[in-house]
């Protein structure tokens, strides 16, 4: 009906029923003719049904809820046998212990330094024997606590597991066992040889040994680091020579930059801070907001929580809490990368047997992240 | 007349509103096979040849232009009845419109031997002698031109559909499939990493970004990060019933976040951290051009999905001077009651802020509690003046924490581990945190008005910017010396499920919530366009 001609007054209900109904229509209708266009475009080019063609897939993958077993239908605790390839040294190992193996592998666990320093200091002593044993290795080394973590049931972690102390890593009396041929490379006389070294190896040599090289034979002096022979301006040099380019693309290199010791509360740092409208020059890995909840009197920084070093820290993830004494001992090796950023760092780094600082924690990235402190 | 019903798609075959759409051949069984499909006429049909002289694509233009797409057509009228909408056409040939309802249209193609029409209000071309609508190329071509929509549905190509029809296997992701969800080994105490690698795979949008492939790597060695998780997404949706080894996983974060590696116990939170920043470096190729000058601050995925804006304010007790600074985050890390920082008593108001007209719940800490909490305005005390710029000395002052932008997906860190000089322990205290989050409480604009005078306003229900909701929730269960952590995380849309390493188990949403809650991800429930 035209609309123009009708007026609403003098209709009587069922009249009025009856527009109502056929605007109801026309909404309903215009409402659905959009979907059935695209059904019947779907159709007509052919992709309509194109996802269904498989309902057998479909049960395949269907959700299964039964106790005893996962989302997939498959039983707990199957999965012992997995092996991996390692992408540093590309040996197969097995996957639930992958992990240890590359803290190793890669010269940054805790122990590293000292088998690396163990089987240089043994060089002379032994054959070149390559004999693979660092499965054995693992195994052996209470560090990791494999008991403490079990699949399947509700993971009540044993709260007695094996801790790490310092007594315990005086085992594993073999000498050149496990030796990884790219990594160690010695010869027989008495020093050791830098051209050959990668640089895990030379920033754990340097935090342990004095390292200065000598003129007649090119290699590295052995002693401790307050050997009489060479003088702090030496060992300095030698690091700077060695480590220098490499420090700069290391993390820990900015880190040294750090003032730890700053007390003063949060508020008189606020004046020099930027406006963030994406100017800001803070990583959001600072975290403000952690360190922000905590700003209480007590002295504790919160940032301390993100430091390695502070022992207790924010760990957890399952397995033993390091022994006090373990600080010590993982102060004086790696981070020393300090090569190129001035004499004053590079003699803090390598007195770090006494320091329990370390270097901050979050974020290598540029230099001005660390210029604005909480 | 109309007894329409819509069912889901599956069912709109059976539907349709017979009588009035002659869309007969829909809903014939024919259709349901493919071998049909084949036999089927082409999407386009050969009259259109009549049609496709002179000048037809600025005329069928036109059309489009000023009646289609314009939305006029609501206002056109049917020359032979007069009558609005009822499926009315244009003739392509004339200018002529006619309603399709009343075949007034049909009348005039038959009489005038025009057998094109374009239907107003969507825009399709009816052909009178096939008797169907059709879709030709060209003309469709024109009418996408015209549109100028900016995101359209993906559509197969004629070489992709000969070769979905020659390769019927699916992987078809429905309400109730597997597809999505994988286990990951322990790789030696490292369920702190895969904690966060399942709340990381379930996180919508970084999903949505990955399997839509937009990471273009400009890194010239094989360690991207961004291109392993990449890698990573490929592995959960494989269809793999296996856990996933996430080996090079391990290795590439431990290279280049080196502090944290050769800890064999690490904290789930400082990894999720670590890792988005490793993220957040190895994506600088995908900056989509704006350079930003600030290396902390682009537009890459994580920056805008992560990031959001902290402002502080401190006030001068004495000028009451504020200075603001806004720096950015990750999460957000709360401070519980039984830690040695003081918490409780807290009770609404005594700091002073409007709380909302909620009341304290009597029992269990909430999170909205902690957040109370972590924006209120603190004294800062004697030892601790600030500089004022206004009193030129040193003078006491407030403190005040406020949301200035929240970021899509707010990561809450409750702040289980105490390590202070007396005592290490876990903290325990029961954190109830809700299924549906409203932040506006604790918005830097929620202050500001409050600071005005203005009237705190209820809860808005019509204002959806702050409201967040649930999707992950990484826990962990044991002490501090040893622990194992697992996660929850949500898919399509209500479904709960549980990680533990290797195992995904379906877990209800009372497990969820019950739990004891460490690391707890709330993604924006509505996005909008910038």
């Amino acid at each position: 009906m035209k609309m123009e001609d009708m007026s609403l007054s003098g209709l009587d209900n069922t009249k009025l029923e009856a527009l109502a109904h056929d605007v109801y229509s026309d909404l309903v209708e215009d409402a659905c003719l959009g979907l059935c266009f695209e059904v019947h475009r779907a159709v007509k080019q052919g992709y309509f049904f194109l996802d269904e063609t498989d309902q057998e897939s479909i049960k395949d993958f269907e959700i299964v809820d039964q106790p005893g077993v996962d989302i997939f239908g498959q039983v707990y605790n199957q999965w012992k046998n997995k092996e991996c390839v390692c992408p540093n040294c590309s040996r197969s190992i097995a996957a639930s212990r992958f992990a240890p193996h590359l803290e190793k592998c890669l010269g940054m666990g805790r122990n590293s330094s000292r088998i690396a320093n163990r089987r240089i200091a043994s060089s002379n002593n032994t054959s070149k024997s390559e004999s693979d044993q660092e499965d054995n290795d693992d195994v052996n080394d209470n560090d990791w606590s494999y008991g403490s973590e079990k699949k399947g049931e509700l993971i009540q972690s044993n709260p007695n597991s094996p801790r790490r102390s310092k007594s315990l890593k005086h085992k594993n009396g073999e000498l050149s066992s496990n030796v990884n041929p790219d990594l160690y490379k010695y010869n027989y006389s008495s020093g050791i040889s830098y051209e050959t070294l990668g640089p895990e190896e030379l920033r754990s040599i340097l935090t342990t040994q004095c390292g200065v090289v000598s003129e007649h034979t090119k290699k590295m002096c052995t002693r401790s680091q307050r050997c009489p022979q060479h003088t702090d301006e030496q060992r300095r040099a030698v690091r700077v020579f060695l480590l220098g380019p490499s420090a700069s693309t290391l993390p820990d290199s900015d880190t040294m930059l750090e003032n730890d010791g700053y007390d003063a509360p949060d508020g008189q740092l606020i004046m020099s801070r930027l406006q963030w409208d994406g100017s800001s020059d803070i990583s959001p890995s600072d975290s403000a907001s952690s360190k922000a909840s905590t700003n209480n009197s007590e002295s504790k920084r919160p940032k301390k929580k993100k430091k390695p070093s502070t022992l207790t820290l924010t760990t957890t993830g399952s397995g033993g809490e390091r022994d006090k004494g373990q600080e010590r001992e993982r102060g004086d090796r790696d981070r020393v990368v300090c090569g190129g950023s001035g004499s004053s760092s590079s003699q803090n780094a390598l007195g770090l047997s006494s320091r329990k600082k370390r270097p901050k924690l979050p974020v290598p990235l540029a230099p001005s992240i660390y210029d604005d402190l909480n | 007349a109309t007894g329409a019903w819509m069912s889901p798609k599956r069912g709109l075959k059976f539907v349709l509103i017979m009588g009035i759409l002659p869309f007969e051949l829909i809903s014939s069984p024919e259709y349901r096979t493919s071998d049909v499909v084949c036999v089927m006429s082409p999407a386009g049909c050969s009259h259109v040849n009549g049609f496709k002289v002179d000048n037809w694509k600025q005329n069928l233009r036109l059309i489009y232009q000023c009646f289609v797409w314009s939305g006029s057509a609501k206002s056109c009228i049917c020359h032979l009845c007069g009558a609005h909408l009822n499926r009315l056409h244009s003739c392509l040939h004339c200018v002529f419109f006619g309603c399709f309802s009343k075949k007034h249209i049909h009348e005039h193609a038959k009489n005038k031997r025009h057998n094109l029409a374009i239907d107003l209000l969507y825009g399709g071309i009816y052909c009178f002698v096939c008797q169907d609508y059709i879709y030709d190329k060209d003309m469709e071509q024109i009418a996408k031109e015209e549109q100028r929509k900016k995101y359209s549905m993906w559509e197969p190509t004629k070489r992709e559909l000969e070769l979905l029809r020659h390769n019927p296997k699916r992987r078809k992701i429905t309400a109730n499939c597997t597809i999505g969800l994988r286990g990951l080994i322990n790789l030696g105490n490292t369920c702190f990493m895969n904690c966060i690698v399942q709340a990381l795979t379930h996180t919508p949008l970084l999903r949505d970004f990955f399997l839509s492939d937009r990471h273009k790597c400009e890194m010239q060695s094989n360690s991207c990060l961004v291109c392993e998780m990449s890698q990573l997404f490929q592995e959960f949706y494989s269809g793999h019933r296996s856990p996933h080894i996430p080996f090079r996983l391990l290795h590439l974060v431990w290279t280049h976040a080196r502090h944290l590696a050769g800890y064999e116990q690490q904290d789930a939170h400082e990894f999720l951290i670590a890792a988005l920043d490793v993220l957040h470096r190895h994506c600088k190729g995908d900056d989509n051009g704006k350079k930003a000058n600030n290396p902390n601050h682009c537009s890459c995925i994580i920056d805008q999905i992560f990031t959001g804006g902290l402002q502080s304010d401190v006030t001068c007790q004495v000028c009451h001077g504020v200075s603001t600074t806004i720096d950015p985050f990750w999460d957000i890390s709360l401070d519980l009651p039984g830690s040695s920082t003081p918490f409780w008593p807290l009770s609404p108001g005594s700091d002073g802020s409007v709380v909302n007209g909620d009341s304290h719940p009597s029992g269990a800490t909430t999170l909205t509690d902690c957040l109370r909490r972590f924006t209120r305005p603190e004294h800062l005390g004697s030892s601790a003046k600030i500089k004022c710029s206004g009193c030129h000395s040193y003078q006491e002052s407030t403190k005040q924490l406020t949301m200035k932008r929240l970021p899509i997906v707010a990561c809450f860190h409750l702040k289980r581990f105490e390590h202070s000089a007396k005592l290490r322990r876990k903290i325990t205290t029961y954190v109830s945190f809700p299924l549906e989050l409203d932040m506006t409480p604790f918005m830097a604009s929620s202050k500001e008005s409050r600071m005005n005078g203005q009237y705190q306003q209820p809860v808005d229900s019509l204002n959806n910017e702050n409201k967040y909701s649930l999707f992950a929730v990484v826990n962990h269960q044991g002490t501090l010396e040893s622990g194992h952590y697992t996660t929850f995380i949500r898919q399509h849309k209500d479904q709960w499920f549980k990680c533990d390493d290797a195992i995904i188990t379906k877990a209800s949403i009372k497990d969820v919530l019950d739990s004891e809650g460490y690391l707890l991800f709330y993604h924006k429930q509505f996005l909008e366009y910038e």
